[in-house]
């Protein structure tokens, strides 16, 4: 039975800036099953929210613009189906939460009406029933004396009780996917791990679909499923959370979880992977990682890495994996 | 927000209005009455014919107004009169004051009240397409349109208006008919012209402040919020957007309507031969009138004053951010 739920097939997003035509996502490609939480994961800039962003269609364009690929998820492709349709899935049946839940809510509205909006929009609820759901979404996310607070305003919230009023707008329609872009990066760590408690219950108790984008692999350990690893506006690995944690196979990967603090591993400091992004208008023209990779290949400068299978699973982009380089040059361990 | 918040803040500046007004009321009293014309001296020109010793109908005038006193005890005994209600004798056209008022105020206030309408519902709508479609055709046309109407000065409009449509096609009366009924459909024809030379400087300035703030607005975070819950476009823009972008918008719009459009009445009628405030003030002016001109800038700074509070009160009923206390 094909679990699949949303399918993501040669994505490419360029930006047109005055500075050059930026290639933000590349020709990517991955499939999101039904109840599992799928994690995208990489640097600022490498292109995850641009991913995000173009499952609903919701860039700014100008200056993004989709270029190619497609966005399956039930009979439609969201990249081409009618801006009608669309909007009968944004919000029902996908739903998304932003990062900086101060600024993605109206100012002007109170908490109430932003999360009722949906209810009377798609459920063609009341006023009055659809705020009584409202103040039972509320509740459900832990927001402390609803009942007073549903006629308030953002301002009068703190930073990780708006991102709760954000996840109970985005639940109330019961979405089939929930996408969540950085939801706890602009949040203090104790918040932090408050918000991700709700979204482990999501996932335990409604067993819903999560696309989770963020840049902190430690926020990803323990919730993931699977991890997608985004670099440079391509995917350079993808696999299960434990094929990712145990076994990175991907240059960046491993340089990726050599940043994160440890308690077990006994480590003097923690290592950077040496160089900077480069530049999406002109990307190196084969390996994206190539610049800053320590175990390049001689063909990384100038032949795209494809994807191969590396257990099972787990697919990466690398040539040391390619089954005509391995042996060839130190395999990566 | 607590109640006594606001009203102790509307208290406040209420107590304020009034110390502003006393002193726009004694800077004009000043201004006025010490210039070298004694209202006394029109009034003889007026008279000169009919007598053979000046100087005593000066004196005679002078005694009956009380403009023989030292100029501190008419001062005093002005503003005494106008504490229990006394807005003084309109020597120029022999009525107290206020009956004068009572009975022109309602041409300033229609031609006003007009204006604001059109330039405010053209100038918003015109500000939210070209935001909506911006650097398009229609986009820069607006644009050229805008910056031409507030280039053109309105008395040069209001002549040109009357040349055109008037006196070239014949549509309108070249001057505005006071026997109509006011608010009756002639006399909103009558009113057309005068409208378009009031209203278009400040509908072409909303359209430029509505654009930017539309735009914006637009680029805020919560718009993909709203366009990621599903909402059409329309209720994005109309909603989300606007309710945002219209906040400055009153700002300025209030501020308009007590100073520019104000101002701005004043040549529309004298252009149009409306008999509104600023017709018989700019009368008043060249009679020194002067408790006529006093009055009716006394008038003028109350409507300020009071506009400008006005709006800070519509302010936190619209913007849920903004507290007085």
């Amino acid at each position: 039975m094909d679990n699949t739920i949303l399918k993501v097939k040669d994505l490419k997003v360029h930006f047109f800036t005055r500075h050059g035509v930026v290639k933000a996502v590349d020709g990517d490609s991955f499939d999101m099953r039904r109840g599992e939480s799928l994690c995208l994961v990489g640097e600022s800039g490498c292109g995850k929210t641009t991913v995000a962003l173009s499952v609903l269609r919701l860039l700014d364009s100008p200056p993004g613009k989709i270029m190619g690929g497609e966005i399956l998820y039930g009979g439609d492709d969201l990249l081409k189906c009618p801006d009608d349709r669309l909007r009968q899935i944004r919000g029902n049946k996908i739903a998304m939460i932003f990062q900086d839940p101060q600024s993605s809510l109206n100012p002007v509205f109170t908490v109430g009406d932003q999360i009722a909006e949906q209810l009377k929009l798609h459920l063609k609820l009341g006023h009055r029933e659809a705020m009584e759901k409202s103040l039972r979404l509320m509740e459900q996310v832990g927001i402390p004396r609803a009942a007073e607070r549903i006629n308030d305003y953002p301002h009068q919230f703190s930073g990780g009780m708006r991102q709760r009023v954000m996840i109970a707008a985005a639940l109330s329609c019961n979405p089939e996917i929930l996408i969540a872009d950085e939801p706890t990066t602009a949040l203090d760590t104790t918040v932090k791990a408050q918000i991700m408690d709700i979204f482990r219950d999501l996932k335990r108790e409604k067993n819903m679909s999560i696309l989770f984008i963020t840049h902190d692999m430690g926020t990803v350990a323990g919730f993931a499923d699977r991890i997608v690893v985004m670099y440079g506006g391509r995917i350079v690995e993808t696999g299960s959370a434990l094929d990712i944690f145990d076994h990175p196979t991907h240059p960046y990967t491993r340089g990726l979880l050599n940043c994160l603090p440890s308690v077990s591993a006994i480590r003097d400091r923690l290592t950077p992977i040496p160089g900077a992004i480069p530049s999406l208008i002109n990307p190196p023209k084969g390996c994206v990682f190539d610049p800053r990779c320590e175990c390049r290949l001689p063909l990384c400068a100038t032949v795209r890495p494809e994807e191969v299978v590396a257990s099972g699973d787990h697919t990466v982009a690398c040539h040391q994996c390619a089954p005509s380089v391995v042996g060839e040059g130190h395999k990566p361990s | 927000m607590k109640k006594g918040g606001l009203q102790g803040y509307v208290i406040r500046r209420l107590l304020y209005a009034i110390l502003i007004a006393w002193g726009v009321a004694t800077c004009t009293f000043i201004l006025l009455r010490v210039g070298p014309i004694s209202p006394a001296d029109k009034y003889l020109a007026n008279m000169s014919a009919r007598t053979a010793d000046p100087s005593q109908v000066v004196a005679a005038v002078e005694a009956r107004y009380g403009l023989d006193k030292p100029l501190y005890v008419q001062y005093f005994d002005w503003l005494s009169n106008l504490a229990r209600g006394d807005w003084g004798w309109s020597f120029s056209t022999s009525m107290p004051v206020m009956e004068l008022i009572q009975k022109h105020w309602i041409y300033s206030f229609q031609l006003i009240l007009l204006s604001m309408l059109f330039s405010a519902i053209l100038g918003i709508l015109i500000g939210i397409y070209s935001a909506v479609k911006p650097y398009t055709k229609t986009d820069y046309l607006a644009t050229f349109f805008s910056f031409i109407g507030i280039s053109v000065p309105n008395f040069w409009l209001g002549i040109m208006l009357i040349l055109v449509f008037s006196v070239q096609l014949g549509w309108f009366k070249t001057y505005y008919d006071t026997g109509l009924t006011l608010f009756s459909l002639a006399n909103l024809k009558a009113l057309v012209l005068p409208v378009i030379t009031l209203g278009t400087g400040a509908m072409a300035g909303y359209t430029r402040y509505v654009r930017s703030a539309m735009l914006e607005n637009l680029r805020k975070e919560f718009v993909r919020t709203a366009r990621a819950k599903g909402l059409p476009e329309r209720v994005v823009i109309g909603k989300h957007v606007f309710r945002n972008a219209i906040l400055p918008i009153i700002t300025i719009i209030m501020f308009d309507l007590s100073g520019v459009v104000f101002g701005g009445a004043y040549l529309t009628e004298i252009i149009f031969g409306i008999p509104g405030l600023g017709r018989i003030s700019f009368n008043a002016v060249f009679a020194s009138d002067y408790p006529v001109v006093i009055t009716i800038t006394l008038i003028g700074a109350l409507i300020v004053l009071l506009t400008n509070l006005a709006t800070d009160i519509v302010y936190t009923r619209l913007d849920p951010r903004i507290r007085y206390d």
